[in-house]
């Protein structure tokens, strides 16, 4: 998996690509750990190239989605291809994960919350 | 005498019939007349002893309008009878501006009291013909006409008013409090610094009609001023300031850039909320996006109850936005909160539940109502709080099925892997949308050992049972579920061993294909179609040559879908292949060699197409037509 990073304001914008599974979930962590240790709360993922994610790989969202509760922070999500967008359906992790059609609506909603 | 002047002296001579039908007649008709002895006539009959004929003719003579009408209806001003004298002024002010030329001049009258109801009529009908007989009045011998005057002035509300009211409330103290009034009322700025000297005054009366004043014109200016009075220690002082204040900002559309220490007026804010003052309520929702204490969220929390839907939806929005700190507050206020209150604070809560708010929610586990004890349990999920595990699982078992769902769902969000024996139970329920929550537990959970109770449902007696086994075994999607998928191929159930293959081309890594490219030749036709996809899938081109014998499948739909796979490759050197087929006797099958030809870019094939663009089936023609054009333009 391709994990590309960058940062939109106050929020780190990871662009994921290729399979979410057990080696490149734990790469994912290890990359937003480097964030958190910087007191980085505000984390969005695009998944608009995730072409697979198995149970290892959910395990990891969660397990992220956990930890930046943890920091009182928030995580988004965009761009679900229909395979992704269909396991959160069945797992029914779209009840508890922020989702987002586009990248743009999701950095949006950071900034109305921040401007409220 | 005319026709029409008969009728109307009848009608009149009617007026005073003692029978009550007869008069009430005599009204209705009479107002069918322009002339001005009908309006007479039913001047006369505002004198009749029923109430019911005085209303009548009043309501006539208010769709007359006219000078005439009301002349004769401003001597009424001046009758005894108070219920006539209202009737009276009810109608002059539904004639309105044209009345006001006769008031007038009858302003100048004798009688204290018809001047005064004079001026009130003229405030009602709010016309500025009316402003020079006002003024005058504002120095009548009678006080009550002045203040009345003063009202007046201030509903017809034209800025040229503003300095003779200004100048007589300087000047008389009993008119000052309806001048003041009025200046409100006008709304112009010219009457701001006047007011100001005001906020200086011992009276409090005075005061606090001038804050109010201040308020209704409601320039942002006012509101440093205003201010200041914020820290005054008379209370009551300090709140008409900040109602003044509020009353601006409404007007501003909440646009007053002003930091104002409103956790000191809390109890106050949140009362207005209560008692229903919609300036306050809109004020206060307004300025919560920069304004949150604790006391704020716990004021906001006590007035849920008193607020309409679409407050109680802005208040939740702002519970919402201001974050962790509303948690606990919010857990607190559950305890008493109706079921609708308790399933929206729920809905806040959602948002920043972490372990210590899922500790909090687990007494709420037992709440007696379902809708609470359903969103509970996927809070409790939500929350990471793994102390809540045993709640959940006796939420798994809970009468409800929707709760039973929520339940397993969370357990597995919790990733409650030392339960997975008790997770699986759920796949028994006779909901399925228990079993399916169950079935997401699991894929989350997604162990070897969910991996090998699932291997095993593969044979289970339960039909359904085999199902669930082999989509969630495709879900969970590790390398431990490839082999038990590749056995599934074998499957007596034609569904699981679709699903089987189906699973193992998402999971792309299967290892041995064998047992897929011999399920090319499984009995059931769906099983072969999603064989040929899989293998195309995870070998590409190189599986043509074991797809394409599939080409002359009995199932028309196979040979369809094998020639549409194998044409999606875009091979040249199958065109070969394929081209026999242009010739089937079957259309569908010409049409999807056609589109695989297009794809493989067929020279070849181009005077056989060429042939087809006449076919008489349509839809045929239209696709060797774009083979034709495509293959061309690649040339």
């Amino acid at each position: 998996m391709e994990i590309k990073s960058r940062e939109e304001g106050n929020v780190v914008v990871f662009a994921l690509s290729g399979r979410l599974d057990l080696a490149s979930g734990a790469t994912l962590k290890e990359n937003l750990k480097k964030y958190f240790e910087k007191n980085a709360t505000s984390i969005h993922l695009n998944l608009t190239e995730v072409e697979f994610i198995n149970s290892s790989g959910l395990g990891a969202l969660v397990s992220i989605m956990k930890e930046i509760r943890l920091r009182k922070g928030r995580l988004t999500l965009s761009n679900l291809a229909s395979y992704v967008q269909e396991i959160f359906e069945i797992t029914q992790l779209s009840h508890i994960f922020e989702i987002y059609v586009t990248e743009e609506e999701a950095l949006g909603s950071f900034q109305t919350v921040a401007a409220k | 005498m005319s026709n029409v002047e008969e009728q109307i002296g009848e009608l009149l001579a009617r007026l005073q019939s003692p029978d009550f039908f007869e008069r009430e007649e005599a009204v209705k008709q009479l107002g069918s007349f322009t002339e001005d002895e009908a309006v007479a006539g039913l001047v006369l009959a505002m004198e009749d002893p029923d109430l019911g004929i005085r209303e009548l003719a009043a309501n006539q003579l208010a769709g007359k309008k006219g000078q005439v009408a009301s002349q004769l209806l401003i001597r009424f001003l001046a009758n005894d009878d108070i219920g006539t004298r209202n009737l009276a002024s009810e109608v002059l002010v539904k004639i309105g501006a044209e009345a006001v030329p006769a008031l007038a001049e009858y302003i100048e009258c004798d009688d204290h009291d018809v001047r005064k109801f004079i001026c009130d009529v003229l405030g009602l009908i709010g016309d500025d013909q009316a402003l020079e007989a006002l003024n005058k009045r504002l120095y009548d011998e009678n006080g009550n006409v002045v203040c009345s005057a003063a009202e007046a002035l201030g509903e017809i509300g034209k800025p040229d008013s503003v300095e003779p009211l200004i100048a007589i409330a300087s000047k008389v103290d009993d008119v000052r409090l309806s001048a003041l009034e009025a200046l409100g009322k006008i709304g112009h700025s010219s009457a701001l610094e006047h007011l100001y000297t005001y906020l200086d005054s011992d009276d409090p009366i005075v005061f606090y009609v001038a804050c109010e004043a201040i308020g209704k014109i409601g320039f942002p200016e006012s509101v440093q001023q205003l201010s200041e009075l914020l820290k005054s220690q008379d209370r009551s002082q300090a709140e008409a300031a900040l109602s003044a204040i509020i009353e601006i900002s409404v007007q501003q559309g909440g646009k007053i850039n002003i930091d104002l220490p409103l956790d000191e007026f809390s109890e106050f804010l949140f009362d207005g909320i209560k008692s229903g003052n919609q300036a306050i309520t809109e004020f206060t929702l307004s300025r919560l996006g920069h304004w949150f204490g604790n006391n704020v969220v716990n004021g906001l929390l006590d007035v849920m109850d008193y607020v309409d839907d679409e407050r109680l939806e802005r208040i939740t929005e702002v519970l919402g936005d201001v974050g962790q700190v509303t948690a606990k507050p919010i857990v607190a206020k559950l305890l008493n909160a109706s079921k609708s209150l308790k399933l929206k604070l729920l809905e806040v809560v959602k948002q920043y539940a972490d372990e210590e708010i899922g500790k909090e929610l687990v007494q709420f586990t037992h709440d007696e109502d379902a809708e609470v004890r359903q969103k509970v349990a996927h809070i409790l999920g939500v929350s990471g709080y793994q102390g809540a595990v045993g709640d959940l699982k006796r939420l798994a078992e809970d009468p409800n099925g929707h709760v039973r769902a929520a339940a397993f769902s969370a357990l597995g969000w919790l990733c409650s892997d030392e339960d997975v024996e008790f997770i699986f139970k759920g796949l028994d329920d006779k909901y399925s949308d228990v079993r399916e929550a169950t079935v997401g537990a699991l894929v989350i959970i997604g162990d070897a050992r969910v991996v090998s109770k699932f291997t095993a449902d593969l044979y289970h007696e339960d039909a359904e049972r085999q199902r669930l086994a082999v989509t969630a075994l495709g879900w969970i999607g590790e390398q431990d579920v490839v082999e038990p998928l590749l056995k599934a191929i074998n499957h007596p159930d034609p569904a699981v061993r679709k699903s089987a293959i189906a699973s193992l081309t998402r999971i792309g890594n299967a290892g041995d294909l064998g047992p897929i490219v011999v399920a090319l030749n499984d009995e059931n036709s769906g099983v072969r179609k999603v064989a040929v996809s899989a293998l195309a899938s995870m070998r590409g081109a190189e599986a043509i040559n074991d797809i394409r014998f599939l080409l002359d499948d009995d199932d028309v739909w196979v040979r369809y879908h094998a020639m549409t796979v194998i044409g999606d490759m875009g091979q040249a050197e199958f065109a070969d292949s394929i081209i026999p087929y242009l010739n089937d006797e079957m259309d569908v099958i010409k049409i999807a060699a056609t589109k695989a030809l297009a794809q493989m870019g067929s020279k070849s094939a181009l005077p056989m197409l060429t042939e087809l663009t006449r076919d008489n089936n349509q839809d045929l023609a239209k696709a060797a037509q774009k083979a034709v054009s495509r293959i061309g333009s690649n040339e």
